[in-house]
């Protein structure tokens, strides 16, 4: 019903600006009020354990004993920590990757399922159930699958060689894009099967009166008219390929060496492993603040963040 | 679904022409989805010794129900209650919580609700991993520890970000005439909320539920560091007791994946009609 | 518009039963926090737990003080203990690693020396075999009790193969060699190694350092002598280490496989290779996973000994035992010092045993010969008896802190992404403090 609204405004010419318009003065508008419950328990238990994090990032603290206030150490140490620079460059290639190959193969699925044939409709469904498990479950099944020497690679040595996959840069950087595509491709592919119905019927018309075929459809219609729906993917994807971790714990353990070190997992490392959690805050804080950033220029970019309708922008 | 939802909303669909190549890529795709879940499947089947000679990928020689048995006999009651009393509660206060912070940011005036949207969207960059130490002082401090809202109250506050942006992308696309025409009624906030905006983002809404509840019942960290007796146990925790220090029991562990993926796929499987409606709304097209 | 007015009823139904989930929340789980009359023992969450649930359940059937056993999910039970130590939520015996895993809780004043637990604690040291008790001793004290079985590391092989290859199990390293070159040409791979695990990598390096340097390398290593990883001996080590990976003893493969989800004992299990460095708790890996091959196949020997080494050839490698400490917050000493009595009881014993657990306190000799795979059982229990020394992991000797450099240098060298120089200069980076 939601997405039904959308052909009837999509060509529409920009209203003017909230509050000027006459007709804005009468509509009741709801106050902060609506807002302020889940403002208050968010800042209760996620921005004030994020605060707490920022101060401890300015502390020398081992879990046991008292944090000791050691001001920029960390941040300076981190700074020029080889394996700190690594690990960001590390996480933007991920996730980068991650959006480069999820994106193209979301849109295609999304557009597909979004035919009316009752065999998409099962497909789909099927398609849906990795979203269902947990990361945990997720790497243990494909470490298993993998194994070079029980896995698929022993059965196709001519593509995979030796199957030394997770033991390679190369190799365990392809594994990791590659779960994470089969993870959450899913969650967008459900996006743009939802956006893809939404496009008005009549565009597609026209364009077959033009003579268009299916594939000029594609990169004329469908492509244009889905792109709020590959910001809000593209969002999703950059926040949550900058945060995992969990994968990479069970998958490579950032390995070999410190190849796949990263940044998340690099904190998870010395918070948890090294039990550093002044640095493993500093690392938290500066991915907390970079992912901020991503999203924030991606809301700017696209006017999501403005009052009312996204789609007045088209 | 999608087929029974197309028709009733179009009246003049497209003309479909088989699409061979686009079929053959779903069929690809379906492979690569479905060769895991078969790996899962068979391995949960299978006993330890068959399918360790066999391989993650040959058939299984004996189907055994015995490390479902196993997963059953280790207090699996008890835990699946708790992660019950957990999901459900997560749900409710995500649903309490949500739309009317949806509402506000999309319909409200001034740059403060600009701002709180922007705090929220700061909070989906954060890992839960990073908060965990605090978020222990912050809970024990409440008196929290070792009790099941202890764990409640951080795994609903974040989700509270993703929520937010799925709900205000659903919100959006309310048009301003329906506004409008009930604003010549005379209606008042609470009014407009209740009976336009909670109605025409139900999908938005069925796709909080989905999400939030996922993250509810895969949630493994904040049990973990939050809980420690065997009556505040959750699934996800309680069904590790088949791992050793040097080791794990694969085919116990699939059968534990699978029976806790279980109960969600079921709901999958009926609500997939609202949540697929739900999900398409979160383009915010 | 049809679907409108559920809600309102639906959100208000939601308020109601979120209040009383909570409620009903706060009513079950409060339990653990009066703790009068109890005290709470932490340990690790995994198939042993059997044990130490019976042993829980019978220190309850006499003791007005009860026992409360929590479970913490085993790989993440460091970050938990870790998390919770120091503060009110601390439980009052903890499992433990012995060694640089109690190290930093010492220091910090959190841990109750053995002999300040009172009367029922004296004389505990004579129940143990030595050189496992004091792995947990810290500046000459000892502060745990050894609870599970001890692990030695031992090289495994498979029968069939070698006799096939005409190879006998190496006594010394240019047997190893010898065996190496033999495996290889017949296709097999000599040596399965987990190596994306890390851990199983680093055996080779304590053993072989072990053997060459003796167990004093890194006894001064601990202590802060940085300059005992440039001597002749570690470059030694190094340098034969080298030349086994390069001689192709592992394959290509072998950090891609793991051993704690089934890969590299499924190898040696299936043939495809020939000897595995492992904890003895491979052993029973291979009877859950592949019982056919334990019973028949599975057989073992000690590591080989290296000529002109320093190091005894009697000296064994590997985890001494895991340990209960006892936090000085406990309001129950005396308790305690009674529940850890147990774990040198002749139930105790039995039931370790039961479960293919080796015990190390000193009666544990008795009852070898009644318990499944005797054979076995003893041959480790003489081997860890008869050890002049028993060099504790190094991850585990060192302070946790180190786990993750210390993997990575390990990995590292074995991949040839650092050299002999690179490795010196890492472990020269540890912190022993």
């Amino acid at each position: 019903m939601v997405t039904l609204a959308a052909p009837a405004k999509s060509d529409r010419r920009r209203p003017p600006p909230p509050g000027t318009g006459p007709a804005d003065r009468a509509v009741a508008r709801p106050g902060l009020g609506w807002a302020l419950p889940a403002t208050l328990f968010f800042a209760l238990f996620a921005i004030v354990p994020l605060l707490l994090v920022a101060v401890l990032s300015f502390a020398s603290w081992g879990g046991i004993g008292a944090p000791e206030f050691v001001g920029l150490d960390n941040w300076v140490t981190l700074l020029h920590d080889p394996v700190m620079i690594k690990s960001l460059w590390l996480s933007v290639l991920l996730t980068a990757l991650g959006v480069v190959t999820q994106t193209p193969l979301s849109i295609l699925l999304g557009v597909w399922a979004a035919g009316p044939q009752r065999n998409r409709a099962v497909l789909s469904a099927i398609f849906f159930v990795p979203l269902l498990l947990s990361a945990t479950a997720v790497s243990v099944l494909w470490r298993a699958l993998l194994d070079p020497n029980f896995g698929v690679p022993a059965q196709a040595r001519w593509l995979f060689g030796d199957g030394n996959l997770l033991g390679s840069r190369t190799g365990a950087i392809a594994v990791l894009v590659l779960v994470g595509t089969w993870q959450f491709t899913p969650l967008h592919t459900l996006i743009y099967q939802g956006a893809t119905r939404a496009i008005p019927e009549v565009l597609y018309q026209a364009a077959a009166i033009d003579g268009a075929g299916t594939v000029r459809q594609f990169f004329h219609i469908t492509l244009p008219q889905l792109r709020n729906s590959v910001i809000t993917s593209v969002i999703l994807m950059v926040v949550g390929g900058l945060t995992t971790f969990d994968t990479v714990l069970i998958l490579t353990q950032g390995g070999p060496g410190t190849e796949t070190t990263i940044s998340a997992f690099y904190m998870y490392q010395k918070a948890f492993k090294s039990f550093d959690f002044g640095a493993g805050a500093a690392i938290a804080l500066l991915l907390v603040i970079v992912a901020t950033m991503i999203s924030l220029i991606v809301v700017r970019l696209s006017g999501y963040d403005r009052m009312a309708s996204p789609k007045e922008g088209l | 679904m999608t087929g029974a939802y197309a028709r009733r909303h179009r009246p003049a669909p497209r003309r479909h022409r088989p699409n061979y190549l686009a079929a053959l890529g779903a069929l690809l795709w379906l492979c690569l989805v479905a060769l895991p879940l078969y790996v899962m499947l068979g391995a949960s089947l299978r006993t330890r010794p068959d399918y360790s000679t066999g391989g993650p990928l040959s058939f299984p020689e004996h189907l055994t129900l015995a490390n479902y048995v196993r997963d059953f006999s280790s207090g699996f009651g008890r835990y699946f209650l708790n992660t019950m009393i957990v999901t459900t509660s997560v749900v409710v206060i995500v649903l309490v919580l949500v739309p009317p912070l949806a509402f506000s940011i999309v319909r409200g005036r001034g740059p403060a609700t600009g701002r709180v949207f922007r705090l929220f969207l700061l909070g989906l960059a954060v890992p839960a991993q990073a908060v965990i130490v605090p978020m222990f002082y912050v809970i024990s401090t409440a008196g929290l520890y070792d009790n099941l809202l202890g764990v409640i109250l951080p795994t609903a506050a974040f989700c509270l970000p993703v929520c937010a942006l799925i709900l205000t992308g659903t919100m959006r696309d309310i048009t301003d005439e329906l506004f409008e025409a009930m604003a010549i009624d005379g209606a008042t906030t609470r009014r407009v909320f209740f009976q336009l905006v909670l109605p025409l983002s139900r999908g938005g809404v069925a796709t909080i539920v989905v999400f939030s509840s996922l993250q509810a019942w895969n949630g493994f960290l904040f049990p973990l560091v939050l809980t420690q007796s065997e009556e505040t146990k959750v699934l996800t925790l309680g069904l590790y007791n088949f791992q050793t220090q040097y080791g794990i029991d694969i085919p116990a562990l699939l059968a534990a994946v699978v029976l806790s993926a279980l109960p969600v796929l079921l709901v999958y499987l009926f609500a997939r009609r609202a949540l697929v409606q739900g999900l398409m709304g979160v383009g915010g097209k | 518009m049809s679907l409108r007015a559920r809600f309102p009823r639906s959100v208000a139904g939601g308020v109601a039963l979120a209040l009383a989930l909570g409620l009903a929340a706060c009513g079950g789980g409060g339990g653990s926090a009066g703790g009068a009359a109890e005290f709470h023992v932490l340990v690790y969450g995994d198939a042993a737990n059997k044990v130490e649930k019976e042993i829980v359940a019978t220190f309850n059937k006499t003791s007005d003080v009860k026992a409360v056993l929590d479970t913490v999910p085993g790989a993440d039970y460091q970050q938990k203990l870790q998390t919770i130590i120091n503060t009110p939520q601390a439980p009052d015996v903890f499992f433990n690693w012995g060694g640089g895993s109690i190290q930093p809780f010492v220091k910090a004043g959190l841990l109750l020396p053995l002999d300040e637990l009172g009367p029922d604690a004296a004389g505990l040291e004579t129940k143990f075999l030595p050189s496992v008790f004091d792995t947990a001793a810290v500046d000459g004290k000892a502060y745990g009790v050894p609870m599970r079985g001890t692990q030695p590391v031992l090289l495994f092989h498979h029968r069939k193969v070698l006799a096939d290859a005409g190879v006998q199990p190496p006594r010394t390293w240019d047997e190893l060699l010898a065996a190496v070159k033999k495996l290889k040409a017949e296709g097999i791979t000599p040596i399965a190694l987990g190596g994306g695990d890390q851990w199983p990598t680093l055996m080779w390096f304590e053993y072989l350092y072990d053997r060459i340097a003796g167990p004093e390398l890194l006894k001064k290593a601990l202590a802060g002598d940085k300059s005992v990883w440039e001597s002749a001996d570690s470059r030694k080590a190094l340098s034969m280490l080298k030349q086994l990976v390069d001689a192709g003893a592992f394959g290509t493969n072998y950090d891609s496989v793991k051993f704690t989800d089934g890969g590299s004992p499924a190898l040696l299990a299936s043939g495809k290779a020939a000897f595995e460095l492992m904890g003895s708790w491979e052993f029973s890996t291979q009877q859950d996973a592949n019982p056919d091959f334990a019973t028949k196949d599975l057989g073992y020997s000690a590591f080989p000994t290296v000529a002109g080494g320093k190091g005894d050839p009697a000296a064994v490698v590997g985890n001494t035992n895991n340990f209960y400490s006892v936090l000085k917050k406990t309001k129950h000493a005396e308790h305690i010092a009674k529940f850890l009595k147990l774990m040198y009881s002749d139930d105790f014993v039995k039931a370790q045993l039961a479960i293919g657990n080796l015990p190390t306190t000193t009666n544990t000799e008795k009852f070898l010969a009644s318990a499944d795979n005797a054979e076995y059982l003893k041959y480790q229990f003489d081997m860890v008896d008869r050890a002049p020394s028993f060099q504790l992991s190094w991850d585990q000797a060192y302070l946790q802190t180190n786990a993750t450099p210390l993997h990575q240098a390990v990995q590292q060298f074995f991949n040839g992404q650092t050299d002999a120089d690179g490795f010196i200069k890492a472990m020269q980076s540890l912190s022993t403090s």
